[in-house]
């Protein structure tokens, strides 16, 4: 049906009005005629030129019809009667008495009542015919004006509005009310209801379809009912006796398009009336135009909803796809919830620890959001809150409240009266609460709320509501996953770059990943031990099995231990391991070279205190023989001991001295000379020097070739390397026998060879002669002194003149040692 | 050396002095000599065992790092024969550790003198310990441990 334009119902309207006033007026005007119109003839006497008694009636009669035609049959006789009197007194000879005087002045009188009798009865008909037809316009404009406001209205409450109100007005009735079926069918609810009492609906909020109630049965059977008293209604319906006040009428009527019921639509009236059959037409139209609105609002309200939902969707995927990091995605997606979608939207995560954490809360005012947050801190979730967040996330299964009663609050509330108030101020309506599941984990859960100046949630709400949980869980998944492998990435990365070894095996104890710090401090290849159990495939994982193994979800050491490796190399370990769940992060460091200096170190703390603490003590000793003033020394004596102090002063300085020149060595800060020297000449000093102090049983020799040219370098410092070469060989031959230098041309070297027939060096004891501090096994060299420099310290020298230096030695048959030093060019 | 192997005079003590360094010798030597000693020199253990066992010295001055045999070889030698278990033994040496000196103690060491050492006081320890020892004291001395003999442990 198509309602009249507004234009065109407020011209009817305004018709309308101007007729009923003239109707007004003219009853107004009749009865003035009626008095005023025979006193103005009666007047006329007072004129010079007086109207004839013939005039004079005929103006009578004029005035007669006139207040007839416009006052009616009332005002007709009465201005018949003054009409009459006038005529008689003024007119009529003798003047001025009412003494009657003839037969033609009472057929004047008669005229006069004939007159007013037929018009008025004449207009009084047409009279009547315009008012029944004023009548049925202003209802017909009442019908206009509500079609006129259904037209206009566009939302649910809007439509109730114009029906009850305008409704109710042209049905002429007192009050009125509009039930409607539920989604399920089962239940009708009072949506909108005007002009009753109070408190009226109280318990009748809602009520069976099935019951035996007025508009149940109404729209089940779909009938009208028309009840002229409250009698009659409680005749039909006795459950409703005593409702509603003293007697009256009420109709109620099914709301049907296109014949299925959604609803019905009840009118009181303020007396008993009789529902003629225009009355009932005027109701059955009220109700099909009500049905007809609340239809066509339903449908544009779900075309708009479902535009909404689709537009707010599309948003939201977009936001979910727009970054990675999906706690500020998921707090900007709460805000993109509201208000349309939520008065109150919040998102709730799972931590790591299992606890949830609000991530997010949105309202439409800054300062809500601000009090939720406060009182969220206030009120923590507790997991095993039998409803909400808590459960949606326990059992992953929506919660879907469409209608928040008290009691679901008072239940909520768990017996806080304060959060109790708190809750029932906030009016809350209706709640979805959907998790968020992600490869069969719940990451947390989002919630809609909706107060009471908004729709309740539908299963249509529900849809969308999950299908944006799914959304966004996946979204959120994708970042961690992305997260994760970042990180993973990352710290292999990093692994790969520690100089620490770090090895992860599995909950079974397989090899998960091996860095190559690891790899090479544990003597494996990473690729053949990775899936393979750490004690199969690494060597002396035993050891670390034992002393550093961690028990679950605990740390251990670090522990250093001696490992025996898979290619039998010993090595000193220092290993930690932490378990984490899911496996074990062993961290190794390599302190074989630490442990081995550090045991050089102590060991030449001992020998340097010991090789210091004698010629030390034989000076001190020998000063202190030499001031005894309770003896007497001869003069042999003396004399040894002041020699004695002198050589055992030098051997101070000496050992002082390769202490010293070791320091320089390795700080790098030893200048060497470049010259041009005989090397045949330099050896021959230096076993002139040691001539002075041999041993007996030792005798030394030369042995030049006559070809050796001069060589190049540092003639001081190579004479010290052959000096300590001369005085190892003297030292490591106790029984005595020759040492014996020999030099000759090797290419571009001269080579200078000191050969001694003493103790000898083990072969696997020959490479690590030249280390620092190193020093022959005591139990061979008993007795042999020295610093374990001597040895480093020529390396050094000789190495730093651009020459070499070996061994060749056999145990017990004596050593060789040979220098080659670059000729000079 | 001296290859003394007959006492010159038996009214004069006669000390064997064993250490590889000739500069330790030579101390001791000298000083022992003023205070009216005659002094035998080992270079090294085995010589030791032999001049212990050929002279019968009063007092042996030992060291323990010697080549080929060392001072706690010597000890155990001499500990071992008959001819040789009473002759006292001072332990003359630089090695300073507890462990040392526990070992000397169980030898049967009646000194334990550490390098670098005073050689002006060590004719009195000497006659003190061989006077001693002669009464039958030797092991009250060992017991007393007078810190002359067994000085302070300077390295802990």
């Amino acid at each position: 049906m198509q309602p009249p334009g507004p234009g065109e119902a407020k011209e009817q309207e305004t018709r309308g009005r101007s007729f009923s006033s003239l109707l007004r007026s003219s009853t107004a005007l009749g009865w003035a005629a009626a008095f005023l119109a025979p006193a103005a003839i009666s007047s006329l006497d007072a004129l010079s030129s007086r109207p004839s008694y013939q005039l004079a009636g005929f103006l009578y009669l004029l005035a007669v019809s006139l207040a007839a035609y416009l006052g009616g049959f009332a005002a007709g006789l009465v201005a018949a009667v003054l009409s009459t009197l006038g005529l008689d007194f003024f007119f009529t000879p003798p003047r001025y008495d009412f003494i009657p005087a003839n037969g033609d002045q009472g057929a004047g009188v008669a005229l006069f009542f004939v007159v007013a009798i037929l018009i008025s009865q004449l207009f009084e008909r047409r009279r009547q015919v315009q008012r029944q037809a004023e009548a049925a316009s202003a209802r017909a404009n009442r019908l206009q004006a509500v079609t006129a406001r259904l037209a206009e209205a566009v939302t649910p409450q809007q439509v109730l509005d114009a029906i009850v109100t305008e409704g109710v007005e042209a049905a002429e009735a007192r009050a009125g009310a509009i039930g409607l079926l539920t989604a399920d069918g089962e239940t009708i609810e009072i949506v909108a209801q005007r002009g009753y009492e109070r408190n009226i609906f109280v318990g009748w909020e809602t009520f069976p379809l099935a019951g035996d109630t007025p508009m149940a049965t109404a729209i089940r059977e779909d009938t009208p009912f028309f009840f002229s008293s409250s009698a009659e209604r409680n005749a039909a319906f006795p459950p409703m006796a005593g409702l509603g006040g003293p007697s009256h009428a009420l109709a109620i009527l099914p709301l049907v398009v296109e014949g299925r019921a959604i609803g019905g639509i009840a009118f009181t009236f303020p007396t008993e009336i009789e529902f003629d059959a225009e009355r009932r037409a005027l109701k059955a139209t009220l109700a099909q135009q009500a049905a007809q609105t609340i239809e066509r609002v339903r449908l544009y309200e779900a075309e708009r909803a479902l535009r909404q939902r689709m537009t707010f969707l599309a948003d939201a995927s977009e936001l979910l796809g727009s970054s990675l990091d999906y706690e500020a995605t998921l707090a900007q997606l709460a805000r993109l919830a509201v208000p349309e979608m939520a008065t109150w939207c919040s998102v709730d995560m799972v931590g790591q620890d299992g606890s949830i954490q609000r991530l997010a809360v949105a309202h439409e005012d800054p300062d809500r959001v601000a009090w939720a947050e406060s009182l969220g801190a206030e009120y923590p979730p507790d997991p095993d809150q039998p409803m909400g967040v808590p459960n949606v996330i326990r059992t992953m299964t929506a919660e879907f409240v469409p209608e928040i009663t008290d009691e679901l609050l008072v239940e909520a509330a768990q017996g806080d009266e304060r959060l109790l108030e708190i809750v029932r101020e906030l009016g809350l309506r209706s709640a979805i609460t959907v998790p968020l599941i992600a490869r069969g984990r719940a990451l947390g859960a989002l919630s809609l709320i909706r107060d009471d100046t908004a729709p309740r949630y539908t299963e249509l709400d529900l849809d969308l509501a999950s299908e944006l949980a799914r959304r966004a869980a996946s979204a959120v998944d994708n970042a961690i996953l992305y997260r994760e492998a970042e990180r993973r990435g990352d710290a292999s990365r990093a692994l790969a770059h520690v100089d620490d070894g770090v090895v992860l095996l599995d909950e079974e104890g397989a090899v998960v990943s091996v860095n190559p710090a690891a790899a090479r401090i544990l003597s494996v290849d990473s690729a053949a031990v990775v899936g393979e159990t750490a004690l199969g495939s690494i060597g002396g994982w035993s050891e670390i099995e034992e002393n550093a193994r961690p028990s679950r979800g605990q740390t251990r050491g670090p522990v250093t231990l001696p490992l025996i490796l898979s290619d039998g190399t010993e090595r000193w370990v220092s290993v930690s391991g932490v378990d984490f769940g899911d496996g074990v992060v062993y961290a190794f460091r390599d302190e074989t070279e630490e442990r081995l200096l550090e045991r050089t170190r102590s060991d030449f703390v001992a020998t340097a205190s010991h090789e210091l603490r004698t010629p030390l003590s034989a000076v001190l000793g020998a000063v202190k023989t030499l001031q005894r003033n309770d003896v007497a020394l001869n003069s042999d004596d003396r004399e040894m001991l002041m020699s004695m102090i002198e050589s055992e002063a030098e051997r101070l300085s000496g050992i002082v001295g390769q202490i010293l020149l070791t320091g320089q060595l390795e700080a790098g800060r030893l200048p060497l000379e470049h010259e041009h020297f005989d090397p045949v000449e330099l050896t021959k000093s230096v076993v002139d020097s040691a001539e002075l102090h041999l041993p007996s049983g030792i005798e030394l020799r030369v042995q030049a070739a006559a070809d050796v040219p001069a060589v190049s370098g540092d003639p001081n410092q190579l004479r010290q390397v052959l000096a300590n070469l001369v005085d190892n060989a003297i030292k490591y031959s106790p029984q005595g026998g020759d040492v014996e230098l020999r030099l000759n041309r090797n290419g571009q070297f001269a080579r200078i060879e000191v050969a001694d027939r003493g103790l000898g060096i083990p072969l696997d004891e020959q490479e690590r002669i030249f280390e620092k501090f190193y020093r022959l096994d005591p139990a061979l060299t008993r007795g042999v002194n020295g610093t374990g420099l001597g040895l480093y310290i020529s390396k050094e020298l000789v190495e730093r003149m651009n020459g070499r230096i070996s061994v060749d030695s056999e145990p017990g048959r004596g050593s060789t040692f040979v220098v080659e030093v670059p000729l000079a060019v | 050396m001296t290859a003394q192997t007959q006492r010159a005079d038996p009214a004069r003590l006669l000390v064997l002095v064993a250490d590889d360094e000739p500069p330790i010798r030579l101390l001791c030597q000298v000083n022992l000599a003023v205070a009216g000693m005659d002094v035998l020199q080992a270079a090294d253990g085995g010589e030791a065992i032999e001049l212990a066992r050929s002279s019968a010295p009063d007092l042996i001055l030992l060291d323990l790092m010697m080549p080929r045999v060392d001072g706690w070889t010597v000890a155990e030698e001499l500990g071992a024969d008959e001819r040789t278990r009473d002759i006292p033994i001072v332990f003359l040496t630089a090695r300073a550790t507890t462990e040392d000196r526990r070992r000397a103690e169980k030898l049967g060491a009646l000194g334990y003198i550490l390098k670098p050492f005073d050689p002006v006081r060590l004719a009195p320890l000497v006659t003190q310990v061989v006077e001693r020892c002669a009464r039958g004291e030797a092991d009250a001395l060992r017991k007393e441990r007078s810190p002359q003999l067994w000085p302070a442990d300077l390295e802990g």
